[in-house]
């Protein structure tokens, strides 16, 4: 579609913050107009990557769960890790792959609490990549306009 | 469901809660009725009030905090009034409460009015910037002088023994996160790997016991104080979470990355973190010990980050749906995930 959704959002945005908002009688409207160009802005940067983050973290986390399956000892966990490593995304759809995104995440939490426990070497390697993903999928998240 | 009243029709009721207050005043007006921001779990008005005493004509302006429809923290607005009153005329300066009111067919939901404290800022992002910039040492010395006072304040000499959940020193810490996973249980939209790891952290690192029970603000930071283009604090605000507890929860609030406006360093966008550390123990008479401070910073990530995803739940269900809130949830829960991730040592 043209004109782009950046193009679109950064006119919205701007005619929201410097031509609107200053004509705004009410210090809350104009504070709430302010807020919502921000979020527009915001709205541009997730629009962009939005499938395409999703996507790269899910594989990630699919290749992580394989390489963990071998290390864990509850059977039940093992399995679970297995079958999501076999898993793929069959819909680029955002809500399909935010869905599978979070369903991946919830077993990420309960790897990590597992492997904190076990002692072996390999526990700790899986501990270690554990925590490069998290920050990794930070960095994904990260907006421009966050104070962090 | 209630309906809405319309900000003419909430200015007449407050008129007629205040002759309900002041029964001997005449010609009791409410006028410049209008909402400002003033945190998110409360509805923030100010309003100037005028009438007749003894003959005299009186102008005051004031500040009305209402709960917003669907507000959860209902015994916490008592708290809230409480604090006000227990430091109103300290070394701790906070506005002048006047009246709590929880019958709620006044204004629809409870609230309570205040003085409003006039002609200052109070934006975080204009501290670093001309005029106020040059100031940020003196900033800084208020800052943490005046949250030092709340730390070396007595609890019970203010009255508020009673007022707040009494806590011993070695529960503290174990009170609060309980308090905090236990919002993020319940309101979280999506797993939350990073923030769960902190827990588990936090549960494997007790920290030290309190040095003693102290009021904890729970939200004194950038953002909640009035300031002035000469240095000047005039009046800390935003007492909503506040509690019995470790001073350091408090320290450690304020020092979280996230409040780094300056988008460098300095804490709070002031001073380094160190230089804010020494102020506040001069000023409270406290140690802050470097295990027991890291344990609270990183459970000020834990803690911001029930905060955030709370307010996006309130927001997604429709409860509360004011701006500021999606706004804090797109924005900050990055942040607070990165602050957190920082403080473990795994992002430098």
């Amino acid at each position: 579609m043209r004109p782009d959704v950046d193009r679109f959002i950064d006119v919205v945005a701007s005619y929201l913050m410097a031509q609107l908002a200053p004509t705004l009688a009410s210090q809350y409207d104009q504070s709430n107009v302010t807020i919502l160009a921000v979020l527009l802005m915001a709205v541009r940067e997730e629009f962009e990557r939005a499938a395409a983050r999703r996507v790269e973290e899910n594989r990630a986390l699919r290749r992580l769960f394989a390489e963990a399956a071998p290390v864990v000892q509850a059977p039940a966990l093992r399995q679970r890790l297995q079958e999501a490593a076999a898993g793929a995304d069959a819909s680029l759809l955002v809500s399909d792959l935010e869905r599978s995104n979070s369903a991946l995440r919830a077993l990420l939490i309960d790897l990590h609490a597992h492997v904190e426990d076990l002692t072996a070497p390999a526990a700790r390697r899986i501990e270690a990549a554990i925590w490069q993903e998290l920050v990794a999928s930070t960095e994904r998240r990260r907006l421009m306009m966050g104070p962090f | 469901m209630v309906e809405e009243l319309t900000v003419s029709g909430l200015a007449a009721n407050l008129a007629a809660y205040i002759r309900h207050r002041l029964p001997d005043a005449e010609g009791v007006e409410v006028t410049g009725l209008e909402r400002i921001f003033g945190g998110a779990s409360r509805e923030t008005y100010r309003f100037v009030l005028s009438y007749h005493l003894n003959g005299q004509a009186l102008s005051r302006p004031l500040i009305l905090r209402r709960d917003p429809p669907g507000s959860l923290i209902e015994t916490q607005r008592a708290v809230e009034f409480e604090a006000y009153r227990a430091f109103y005329g300290t070394a701790v300066p906070v506005p002048e409460p006047l009246w709590l009111e929880e019958d709620a067919h006044w204004l629809d939901y409870p609230f309570f009015i205040m003085q409003e404290v006039q002609g200052f800022e109070a934006n975080p992002q204009l501290i670093v910037l001309p005029p106020y910039a040059e100031h940020a040492q003196r900033f800084a010395e208020r800052k943490w002088t005046i949250l030092g006072e709340i730390a070396k304040a007595d609890p019970a000499a203010l009255g508020l023994i009673g007022v707040m959940e009494p806590v011993a020193p070695d529960q503290c810490w174990q009170r609060e996160l309980a308090h905090w996973e236990k919002a993020i249980d319940q309101d979280e939209l999506a797993p939350q790997p990073v923030i769960r790891a902190a827990i588990r952290w936090l549960r494997r690192n007790p920290p030290q016991p309190a040095q003693k029970i102290s009021v904890v603000h729970a939200d004194f930071r950038t953002g909640n104080f009035l300031y002035d283009t000469e240095g000047r604090i005039h009046a800390i605000l935003d007492w909503e979470m506040v509690h019995l507890g470790d001073p350091l929860e408090d320290l450690a609030w304020g020092l979280n990355p996230v409040w780094r406006w300056a988008h460098d360093e300095r804490a709070g966008g002031l001073v380094p973190q160190d230089e804010a550390i020494r102020i506040w123990e001069r000023a409270s008479g406290l140690r802050a010990m470097s295990d027991a401070l890291h344990w609270w910073e990183v459970f000020s990530s834990v803690k911001g980050q029930g905060i955030w995803v709370s307010g996006a739940k309130e927001f997604t269900d429709g409860k509360n749906q004011d701006l500021i809130l999606a706004l804090s949830s797109w924005l900050m829960q990055n942040s607070q995930d990165r602050a957190v991730l920082a403080e473990l040592g795994y992002l430098s």
